[in-house]
């Protein structure tokens, strides 16, 4: 009696909590806008010795509110200032630039970047924007040409936003609605599985019907997160299935869950059926690991953090991703915990009235 | 040990008097092997790669699937109480494994000898064909226990067999690919490592799953 009412109580705080994440989740997650960036740039290639004017289009800026200055920058120590800056609405502008005689390097070309700076949206910049040729190599002038401008401290923007990134640019918010159903899928195959280990150690069929319901859950969250994908990278990587060896993989161990529904419904005898497909439960959440945490690792893939592409964490997920990102991982696990718990109690129904 | 010994032996028996169940697994490889080779004639080398783990996982999947149809449920309740499972289960997979390696072999040699061979490095790509042999029997060894003790055994031991063999496969795929040259991957050694790891871990989870299938 005791242990229900428990039980009972942690339903209806898991109900609060998942509705409450999960709303903040989709609310923060798209409240907040992103941070200024470049998208085009136009000449991207010039000369030494040139006087430029670079068209340039923005992302979320105000150019046209307060003043603006441009550099262009080799590192931290050699760069030039713009001569010139017209904008021409709050995302567009004309920046004019005279590039120096002689490059402070002997290579023949250099990729610059370009950096804006405004007192409303601060700094923003995109590496290697402009290619810089030269015919003639004098290093010494080029050093001394390249070195007069000391980029300033940026000043604050006003909002703070999520970050802006190439390619990405309002897709970013996806990570929240397409990562936490990964990270809450293997969380319920795992409750699965543990399920599973305490069937076959003390046979009680409350606890087989647990495994059924979270591998229910646990495969619709896996789909859902192959569908938000989907059309995460029919945005940024440019088709809907991009062979991408992670999409590869988690669609076999997908199947590999779908076997253990077909193997589920084809047994007569109840006793055999939570039994066997119990212990098929776990050899599949063994078969499951390397194909989702090891073989990824060894081939390339477009995923962040494989293939020379930048890891999750670090600046792909600042802090003000991670106020959304961590909070979301938590509501969808107990949002999945919920739905497991419902298809459990439908299926003790079902089986009440067959009987 | 003297009891797998046993079974392992009863096994073959059982497998060399029943001429028909082994002649047709031979028939199949051959079979196989020959439609490839005419459907392709020249064989390009990593097309043959593909090929050739693909007609010996067909071939695995067509020798193992009736592992257990010997073993009907009052035979099987027989062994039982003489051996217990796990030595049933040893047997059945010494068997299988060895079984595995000899048409591993036997589908190499008729590749070879059909279709050509692409293969430089041997010992690799026979180290390849040890390391197939043990996850192919582990995992389908486990999967027709399953299937036999469902009704209608053999669809479902494939269907529940091919996407566990995935992640053996696809190391396979990289080893060998690397014993013919198409990658030049100095580090295949962790490869290896990789492949026995899994061998290990799905071999070991077998042993352990496989009583609570078995009994009654």
């Amino acid at each position: 009696m005791q242990s229900n009412s428990v039980s009972k109580m942690n339903n209806k705080w898991i109900k609060i909590f998942a509705v409450i994440l999960i709303s903040y989740t989709f609310i923060g997650g798209m409240w907040r806008p992103l941070n200024p960036g470049i998208m085009e740039i136009h000449p991207e290639k010039t000369k030494c010795g040139e006087r430029i004017e670079v068209k340039v289009s923005t992302y979320n800026t105000h150019l046209d509110k307060g003043s603006n200055i441009a550099y262009l920058y080799i590192d931290s120590t050699y760069n030039i200032k713009s001569i010139d800056f017209k904008a021409t609405s709050n995302n567009e502008a004309a920046i004019t630039f005279d590039i120096p005689q002689f490059l402070p390097e002997k290579s023949p070309f250099i990729n610059a970047g370009l950096i804006i700076v405004n007192p409303i949206d601060g700094g923003f910049a995109r590496p290697s924007s402009v290619s810089i040729a030269q015919d003639s190599v004098n290093t010494l002038k080029g050093q001394e040409m390249w070195k007069q401008v000391k980029i300033e401290k940026f000043p604050d923007a006003l909002h703070k936003g999520f970050p802006f990134r190439l390619i990405l640019e309002e897709t970013i918010r996806n990570i929240y609605y397409h990562v936490p159903f990964w990270m809450a899928m293997i969380i319920l195959f795992s409750i699965s599985v543990f399920y599973s280990i305490k069937y076959l150690f003390k046979p009680e069929s409350d606890d087989a019907y647990h495994v059924y319901a979270y591998n229910r859950v646990g495969l619709f969250f896996g789909l859902m997160g192959l569908i938000t994908g989907a059309i995460w990278a029919k945005n940024t990587w440019g088709q809907y299935w991009s062979g991408d060896i992670k999409q590869n993989m988690t669609a076999i161990a997908l199947l590999i869950y779908a076997a253990y529904f077909i193997l589920w419904k084809t047994f007569k005898d109840e006793q055999i059926q939570l039994r066997v497909s119990s212990a098929f439960n776990i050899f599949a959440f063994v078969a499951m690991i390397p194909l989702i945490f090891v073989i990824p690792r060894l081939y390339d893939s477009l995923h962040p953090g494989n293939g020379g592409n930048p890891a999750l964490g670090g600046e792909d997920l600042d802090n003000t991703m991670r106020m959304v990102f961590y909070p979301a991982v938590i509501g969808y696990t107990l949002l999945g915990l919920w739905l497991a718990n419902l298809l459990y109690r439908m299926n003790k129904i079902e089986n009440h009235l067959k009987q | 040990m003297r009891k797998i010994l046993l079974l392992v032996k009863k096994d073959f028996y059982a497998e060399w008097r029943n001429e028909h169940a082994i002649s047709s697994v031979l028939l199949y490889v051959f079979a196989t092997v020959y439609i490839t080779y005419t459907a392709f004639i020249n064989i390009p080398a990593q097309t043959w790669n593909v090929l050739f783990w693909i007609v010996y996982l067909f071939v695995s999947v067509n020798a193992l699937i009736r592992s257990f149809d010997q073993e009907n449920s009052t035979k099987a309740l027989y062994f039982y109480q003489l051996a217990g499972p796990t030595s049933i289960f040893a047997a059945k997979f010494i068997f299988n494994t060895v079984l595995l390696w000899i048409l591993g072999l036997l589908t190499l040699i008729l590749f070879s000898f059909i279709a050509g061979s692409p293969v430089r490095d041997y010992p690799l790509f026979l180290l390849s064909i040890f390391l197939a042999g043990i996850g192919f029997a582990t995992i389908f060894t486990f999967i027709s226990a399953i299937g036999a003790k469902t009704g209608n055994s053999h669809l479902l031991t494939a269907i529940l067999g091919f996407p566990c063999v995935v992640p053996v496969l696809l190391e396979l795929l990289k080893l060998s690919a690397n014993s013919i040259g198409l990658l030049n991957d100095t580090d295949f050694g962790t490869d290896i490592l990789i492949l026995s790891a899994v061998n290990a871990i799905l071999l070991s989870m077998s042993f352990i799953l496989f009583p609570y299938i078995w009994r009654d």
